[in-house]
């Protein structure tokens, strides 16, 4: 066999090597890729349920506290709490209303009247 | 290669082609053959269609505050399946839940025959509790997290809460079991209120869990319209208040009070007695459930007076002066009375001093047909068209089937019959200047995002009489409201008050006309000048003594406190002077009001 051809024929093939190792490396890590993806996507789903849940608690929570604010601002509520004392409010009593008379009937539009304010004398 | 190796490599090969094809023959049977058979059964065994609840919408008043609300609420449900130790399970649902822990392992381990898998199991579906409160549900779910317990899910619900309680209760209603509106407002309205249910396909695993990524189809939950009604709380409240001093001071059989804006017909207040509270529904009355205000009919005794009056001033066929000759009180041929006798009347007079020989004698110069047509023009005989059930259209018979004496006592309001809320409306027809306006209880609807879905503006029905008949209807009503007429104790410091008052005698049950029991009213509007409201105070049988139970001293005063509360509440700047002598001048001297009285 001449030198050159067996020169060239005991040479390692690097290159169909190189080529095994790369696509070796690429499948393994699109294997391990493609496994890391789906846990996240698992993961993540764990996380959107979680959020999920919380959202609708936290809607619910929301909901809940406003029907005992409507409960407990209502007219009906507050009534019976005045009436039991809970809210230091007085009636107004007569002596304490300002009764607006000789209202002068407007003489023109965008003028001032004049009023006056009685408190009526006990 | 020798025969027997080839033979020996042809026989393998042979053997593992064979073994994938079977293999290949079965895949091929189970994907394509039982592929709908084996899919049914991984959707049941592993897929799973979650709700997603919808809210149902809220009714507010014209102010924004509520009148029914949404209490969210969970449905407790145990998928016994999943359940590794029933005993623990129990014994935490029946601490949290207050249930007795038997019953509960009782429920969770009890097996029932399975169609699917041909034996007895336990259920995947236990209801544990329904409406449990969002606190308790919450610390459950956190105990079960922390032991590490499986198979308990919440499904989301929600009570329909009434904050006022029995305030409204006819207008606003309420839903039954199902949620859906029964009655008021949550009836009529329920097409708007009424939420849809969502949904979405899961996927679980063995453990219950949900695998995300595997969701199916899904539909959003649609949530229900939210319902802004007319009715302002604040003068709802002043009228439940006025109306149960005077249930405390006459105990009538029933009573009835509307507040209405002539200008657009809005229903500011309506209360009724009987009530009843719509957070408790087990036990209430039939009677109590009835909205007399729609639902009832009345004679309308002489708060029908003004629509005979107006009728012929329209026609032109007499002046406010025009003398009538009233028979000293006493009208022989169809046996007529006056309370207050006199010999002649003017037509202004004849409202004043409400006369029913001077009523009968300007409808028979109208005419039966033409009297006939306008109480029609007035709105009596056909609904309203308020958006509430059950509303009736009261009595009023053509002209055919009318006695010989029928053209003299309609004109007094008997022989009719009318709801209370036609004779507000009626009212309204003189105080707006002469339009009939539709009646309306929601103002308008709005989306989940706040976005208007339907409005209801205000709406005229028909042009009733002209502006100036209404102008001198208006005066004999103010007068009504004076010292001379029969309403004087209507009257409402620092405002002029036009009205009429009413006292029909009850129909016995043999026909004829009770002398004991009888109909009080008053309706009327202020300012006179131009009206804010106009305000039916109706009550039905009051107990007070002989002869003392007539709608210008039981009516009238309610109508004059809730009037005095409402002026100050809606901010009306007082601009009457009261004559000397006039019920409030004298009291207003004395540093009372009329709530005192």
């Amino acid at each position: 066999m001449p030198d050159n051809r067996r020169r060239h024929a005991n040479t390692v093939p690097i290159a169909k090597f190189a080529t095994c190792v790369v696509v070796g490396i690429f499948a393994c890590g699109a294997g391990l890729g493609y496994v890391w993806c789906k846990n996240d996507l698992y993961a993540t789903g764990t996380q959107i349920k979680k959020v999920e849940g919380e959202l609708v608690q936290l809607r619910s929570r929301n909901e809940a506290a406003r029907t005992n604010i409507a409960k407990l601002t209502s007219t009906a509520e507050l009534d019976k709490r005045h009436a039991l004392g809970w809210i230091k409010l007085v009636p107004i009593t007569p002596d304490r209303i300002v009764v607006v008379g000789s209202v002068a009937k407007p003489t023109g539009s965008g003028e001032l009247r004049a009023v006056a304010n009685e408190r009526k004398q006990e | 290669m020798n025969r027997t190796a080839r033979t020996r490599a042809f026989i393998t090969c042979f053997l593992l082609a064979g073994c994938f094809t079977a293999f290949s023959a079965r895949l091929v049977h189970l994907q394509v053959t039982q592929h709908d058979e084996y899919l049914a059964l991984a959707r049941k065994t592993h897929g799973e269609r979650q709700k997603i609840h919808g809210r149902r919408g809220t009714i507010t008043d014209i102010r924004g505050e509520p009148l029914a609300q949404n209490d969210p609420v969970k449905t407790v449900v145990v998928d016994a399946t999943l359940v590794k130790d029933p005993r623990s399970l129990a014994r935490v649902l029946a601490s949290s839940l207050k249930l007795p822990e038997a019953a509960i392992f009782e429920r969770i381990t009890r097996e029932v025959f399975s169609e699917t898998q041909k034996k007895e199991v336990v259920s995947p579906y236990i209801v544990v509790k329904r409406e449990v409160a969002q606190g308790i549900a919450d610390d459950l779910a956190s105990q079960l997290a922390k032991r590490k317990m499986r198979g308990v899910s919440f499904e989301q619900s929600a009570n329909r809460i009434y904050p006022n309680g029995h305030m409204l209760c006819h207008v606003v209603g309420y839903v039954n079991g199902a949620g859906q509106g029964v009655d008021g407002v949550e009836r009529t309205m329920d097409s708007y209120l009424r939420s849809y249910e969502g949904f979405r396909n899961i996927v679980i695993d063995r453990k219950g869990n949900e695998i995300v990524p595997y969701r199916g189809e899904e539909h959003e939950a649609r949530h229900g319209s939210n319902v802004r009604l007319t009715i302002d709380m604040g003068l709802q409240n002043i009228v439940e208040q006025e109306l149960d001093a005077a249930i405390k001071q006459f105990r009538p059989k029933g009573a009835t009070v509307i507040l209405m804006n002539p200008k657009t017909g809005g229903i500011l207040a309506l209360a009724n007695r009987p009530n009843f509270n719509l957070n408790v529904q087990d036990g209430v009355k039939s009677e109590a459930r009835l909205n007399l205000a729609i639902s009832a009919q009345v004679e309308p005794g002489s708060t029908f007076k003004p629509v005979t009056v107006a009728a012929v001033l329209n026609e032109k066929l007499v002046t406010p002066d025009t003398v009538f000759d009233v028979d000293n009180g006493f009208y022989e041929w169809c046996k007529l009375k006056d309370d207050h006798p006199s010999i002649e009347l003017t037509v202004n007079d004849i409202l004043v001093r409400s006369s029913n020989i001077g009523a009968a004698k300007l409808a028979m110069r109208l005419g039966d047909q033409k009297f006939f047509e306008y109480i029609h023009r007035f709105g009596f005989g056909e609904q309203t068209g308020v958006a509430l059930p059950g509303e009736i259209k009261g009595v009023i018979h053509p002209p055919h089937q009318w006695s010989k004496i029928s053209i003299t006592r309609m004109p007094m309001g008997h022989e009719v019959a009318a709801t209370p809320l036609q004779i507000v409306t009626a009212m309204c027809v003189i105080a707006n200047g002469g339009s009939l306006m539709m009646p309306q209880i929601v103002h308008d609807i709005t989306d989940d995002g706040g976005t208007v879905v339907s409005a209801f503006p205000p709406r005229e029905v028909r042009r009733v009489v002209s502006k100036r008949t209404t102008e001198q209807v208006r005066k004999a009503l103010i007068e009504v409201v004076s010292k001379k007429g029969t309403a004087r104790l209507a009257q409402v410091l620092g405002f002029q008050v036009a009205g009429k008052t009413g006292t029909a005698q009850k129909r016995e049950e043999n026909g004829r006309y009770s002398h004991d029991k009888h109909v009080c009213s008053f309706v009327g509007f202020l300012p006179a000048e131009d009206p804010a409201f106009v305000a039916l105070v109706l009550i039905d049988e009051a107990q007070t003594k002989r002869g003392q139970d007539v709608g210008g001293l039981v009516a009238a005063p309610v109508f004059s406190r809730i009037g005095e509360r409402a002026a100050r509440y809606l901010g009306l700047t007082p601009s009457f002077e009261e004559p000397e002598g006039s019920v409030v001048a004298k009291e207003g001297k004395n540093g009372g009001t009329l709530r005192d009285r």
